[in-house]
């Protein structure tokens, strides 16, 4: 690849997520995007540079920002943060709301394990008292179109149905596929909202959260872009809402946009839902 | 250290599971066949078995149900591993007392998650 290759993909890395693309991973550019070159019939990744240049694309550039961050996930990946939102944090904040209504956002949600993984436990435990006469809204968005369809509906290969699923939530909730890719329910699949959305833009169109995951999203950041990102995920909170980043992620000493949470590790909330579990 | 018994008529497979589940703690003993898992068990029950279907002299179903009529025989977590995958297979496997269902092919993955499903890890 030439440099002047890297440093086309390095600028847009850092307009479109964030990343900060320093030259010694030079050589990871060429086997992130080999997909996306072969797919789109490029017959190089300058081939698909000096095409870019000559006619710019607002959404094939997310999509070279996103496969540049090679982001995987799987399903019920760190289930214990999702199992402490849905125990916890859900059934105290559904007392607090009166409306039984509650709201959920994964940001950075790619092909929607996230989502679909809280959207099946939440099946499973709908019996559950605790959780009785809710209605949870879960919203999952990346800044991949591709990815966000790809979730919508809900079709997964092989590898990634065999990746954190037990064989009894395979068969409860998916169908095989002609194609041997297995399909998650209809039911599932209409518990959740799929929509493009770059963390980096205002957020302020999809209203207020209960709860917000954005896990192993914000280490992909340079440092002024995380604090910017998290300032605005902490402005989508309501009051009393909780920010999830991934296992060993931190903020601290970053924002004071929020704080670790008293309330679930592992959880950030606004310093002022900070002070009120403290006085109460 | 924990046991699993790795059982499939293909030595391949099982070399390629064999050094995967070592990579899990496991000590790992190989059958080519049901029979030959079976006379291991009774001589040894293990924590775990990866069970191939399809094999000569006595196939992974036959075996599982021997299995579960032994003493002893409930205790071992047994992991299917096979390439038949519509539901009335992965049902017949399940309810022949299959803890677990792989479907091939695998990577070592798929088999660390299936046997955190499991319970074994």
């Amino acid at each position: 690849m030439l440099e002047s290759s890297f440093e086309m993909l390095a600028a847009l890395a850092q307009r479109e997520t964030g990343q900060d693309l320093t030259p010694s991973k030079a050589y990871l550019v060429d086997a992130r995007l080999a997909n996306l070159v072969r797919r789109e019939g490029f017959a190089s990744t300058d081939d698909l540079v000096s095409c870019l240049k000559a006619r710019p694309n607002p959404v094939f550039e997310a999509e070279i920002a996103a496969a540049l961050l090679a982001r995987t996930t799987w399903f019920f990946r760190e289930r214990d943060a999702l199992e402490r939102i849905v125990r916890d944090v859900l059934p105290a904040r559904l007392k607090a709301t009166k409306s039984g209504r509650l709201k959920i956002w994964i940001a950075g949600g790619g092909t929607g394990q996230e989502a679909y993984s809280l959207a099946l436990r939440l099946v499973e435990l709908s019996g559950d008292s605790g959780l009785s006469g809710a209605r949870i809204d879960l919203l999952s968005t990346d800044i991949s179109r591709r990815m966000t369809e790809q979730a919508r509906d809900g079709i997964f290969g092989h590898y990634d149905v065999q990746r954190g699923l037990s064989i009894h939530r395979l068969m409860t909730h998916f169908q095989r596929l002609e194609t041997g890719s297995w399909r998650i329910s209809e039911a599932l699949r209409n518990a959740v909202s799929f929509r493009v959305q770059n963390l980096l833009d205002d957020a302020a169109v999809l209203g207020q959260f209960d709860v917000i995951f954005c896990r192993h999203v914000l280490s992909d950041m340079a440092s002024a872009t995380r604090v910017a990102v998290a300032d605005r995920l902490a402005a989508q909170l309501n009051p009393d809402g909780v920010l999830m980043l991934g296992h060993g992620e931190t903020l601290s000493g970053t924002t004071t946009a929020v704080t670790p949470s008293r309330v679930v590790r592992g959880g950030w909330q606004r310093p002022e839902a900070i002070a009120r579990t403290v006085a109460a | 250290m924990r046991r699993c018994l790795v059982v499939d008529d293909s030595r391949v497979v099982r070399r390629v599971a064999s050094r995967i589940i070592e990579d899990l703690d496991f000590k790992v003993e190989e059958a080519a066949d049901g029979a030959e898992a079976l006379t291991l068990c009774r001589n040894a029950m293990p924590d775990a078995v990866l069970l191939d279907w399809n094999m000569p002299v006595m196939n992974g179903i036959d075996f599982l149900r021997a299995l579960r009529l032994e003493e002893e025989g409930n205790k071992p977590i047994v992991v299917f591993c096979s390439t038949e995958n519509d539901s009335d297979h992965i049902a017949e496997a399940v309810r022949s007392g299959a803890n677990e269902f792989i479907i091939k092919p695998f990577d070592a993955d798929i088999i660390e998650s299936k046997f955190a499903e499991a319970g074994l890890l």
